[in-house]
């Protein structure tokens, strides 16, 4: 296992009680310094896959490393969480503590913790010292969760779902102190979700699991420019034609236009489409939203 | 701090039994005065009372006990309330999520945190048996200080060995109760099956006249004879260690 990754998985399988198979093989690797989104759909194994980093499940076979330290190992998880922010989906929180209250807690496990960035954020976010955890917002329970990750002075940020259930604005404002932080601080984020915007907006890195395995998985940029969309109009109705090329992912015919998604070297598909005698043919990149929804049904 | 999230979780349920069982020694003192003038106008007639089976030799014993204030002490408070509220407040300070925080909220952030398991574990039953020592050891003494004010006098000695053989056997039951907790995620099973035993125990006890957990828990022999009930004492022990090993080994495999 590399210094050059703060995650790897290799081969992780997890089965629940009553023959669930959350990962079914999942190998990841997540540089260091990158923001990693981690993309799946509901129930694909993106929560499993956190628990077991944590150490909050243990795997059933497989390796997990965090900083190359096991995450199965009682001693090295404990390590690994030292170094770690985590926000849960449920920003799952003491109710009954005060904003202080929780604050000066966390703050108690962390010798590194970073109480200029605890002052930054309780002003940027607002967040009422005096009140219980049970009476805040939705919204103020994700900032007062994301303060008690950014402010642990973790070098890895494990973020499940941060922005679920928050309106546009609040996402947006969640979203811009993400970025402002990692820019700031050298920090990995590992950020699942399955808000496509989200994700294309501040990630470099991105894998897709389905399923509990890994579908797709590389840097952002290449992925959006590994697909392509083509837009074939023919003068007629477009013929039934089916294109061999490798890459082709899926197309579809309506009326006079024929759409094919690719993935790799579109050029020889619009070769073989002029010569069927599309009368105009036009490449577009595909967005990470399509691109996923492409795999994910794909695959399934 | 891990300590002190064990203390905000539980710090509720132990102030206020603390509180009732305060408030419960002073009326049990307030009213010596009137049951040692009842129990001069009683007429014990044991032949005809042994005759009659357990009720009977249990009346004997009761009244025979409380023809002395030691007698009275030992049988209204350790005998009785001791054992009964003793008890259901182990089983109260030992149940509900042993992760989460007080609401039953939280068990994700705790275990994010750098804590192991084993610490978090480790906090809750020291506090919890810290907690369970103080709610007998408090109003036991209590009595001591407070019966000069009704012109009577209660040795210290006789109070710290009873709350001895009390807090071990409770905390037994706090035991069972904590092992039952890392297995459901409620508070209310772990406090309703835990009791439940503790009931079963005592009806058993008291119906087959058995030397059990509840007369170690009195310390009925050394009340009778001097003697404390070390054998009783030591299985009780163990027994918590037992329970609380696995408490630990079935916290240390669960998924969350």
């Amino acid at each position: 296992m590399s210094d050059l990754f703060a995650i790897e998985t290799d081969d992780l399988r997890k089965h629940y009680d009553g023959g669930v198979e959350a990962l079914r093989g999942l190998t990841l690797q997540v540089p260091r310094g990158s923001i990693f989104g981690f993309l799946g759909k509901n129930g694909a194994g993106k929560t499993t896959t956190i628990k077991v980093l944590l150490g909050m499940a243990r795997a059933t076979s497989g390796r997990a490393t965090v900083f190359g330290l096991a995450a199965g190992a009682q001693d090295s998880s404990v390590a690994i969480r030292r170094r770690t922010g985590f926000v849960s989906e449920e920003k799952d929180l003491y109710e009954l503590m005060t904003v202080e209250q929780i604050i000066r807690f966390t703050a108690s496990f962390y010798p590194s913790w970073r109480g200029d960035l605890e002052h930054q954020y309780l002003r940027s976010f607002e967040l009422p010292r005096d009140r219980k955890v049970q009476d805040l917002s939705r919204g103020m329970r994700t900032k007062l969760a994301l303060l008690l990750a950014l402010s642990r002075g973790a070098e890895l940020l494990i973020l499940d779902e941060p922005t679920s259930g928050l309106d546009p604005a609040m996402t947006e404002e969640i979203l811009q102190a993400l970025v402002a932080h990692v820019a700031r601080q050298e920090t990995t984020v590992f950020l699942s979700s399955h808000q496509l915007s989200h994700v294309d907006q501040i990630a470099d890195r991105v894998a897709i699991i389905d399923h509990g395995r890994i579908v797709v998985s590389g840097a952002l940029e290449d992925l959006l420019e590994s697909y392509r969309r083509l837009q074939l109009v023919f003068d007629g109705d477009a013929p039934d034609h089916t294109f061999r090329a490798d890459g082709v992912v899926r197309q579809q015919r309506r009326g006079r236009v024929l759409t094919v998604i690719c993935r790799g070297n579109a050029e020889p598909i619009a070769a073989d489409a002029r010569a069927l005698g599309a009368a105009s043919v036009e490449i577009m990149p595909v967005p990470l939203r399509e691109i996923f929804l492409e795999t994910v049904n794909g695959e399934n | 701090m891990v300590s002190y999230k064990s203390w905000l979780d539980t710090r509720w349920r132990f102030v206020i039994p603390l509180v009732v069982l305060v408030i419960n020694v002073w009326g049990l003192l307030l009213e010596y005065p009137h049951i040692a003038n009842l129990l001069r106008t009683i007429d014990i007639q044991p032949d005809a009372l042994t005759r009659s089976g357990t009720l009977g030799r249990q009346i004997i014993e009761t009244v025979s006990a409380e023809h002395t204030y030691r007698g009275f002490v030992w049988f209204q408070w350790f005998r009785q309330n001791l054992s009964q509220l003793g008890t259901l407040c182990a089983v109260l300070l030992g149940s509900g999520s042993l992760l989460a925080g007080s609401s039953g909220a939280g068990t994700l952030f705790t275990l994010s945190l750098p804590a192991s398991r084993n610490q978090w574990l480790l906090a809750r039953a020291s506090v919890g048996l810290a907690q369970t020592l103080a709610l007998i050891v408090i109003p036991s003494l209590e009595i001591a200080v407070v019966s000069p004010t009704i012109g009577q006098q209660y040795a210290v000695s006789d109070a710290l060995v009873h709350s001895l053989c009390a807090f071990v056997v409770c905390g037994m039951f706090f035991s069972l109760a904590f092992l039952l907790s890392t297995e459901f995620a409620d508070i209310w099973r772990p406090l309703l099956i835990a009791g439940g035993i503790a009931i079963v125990l005592s009806l058993i006890e008291s119906r087959y006249e058995l030397n059990g957990f509840f007369r170690v828990m009195s310390g009925s022999s050394y009340f009778f004879a001097d003697t404390i009930p070390w054998i009783g004492l030591l299985v009780s022990a163990v027994l918590s260690l037992a329970m609380l090993y696995g408490a630990s080994v079935n916290i240390a495999r669960k998924d969350f």
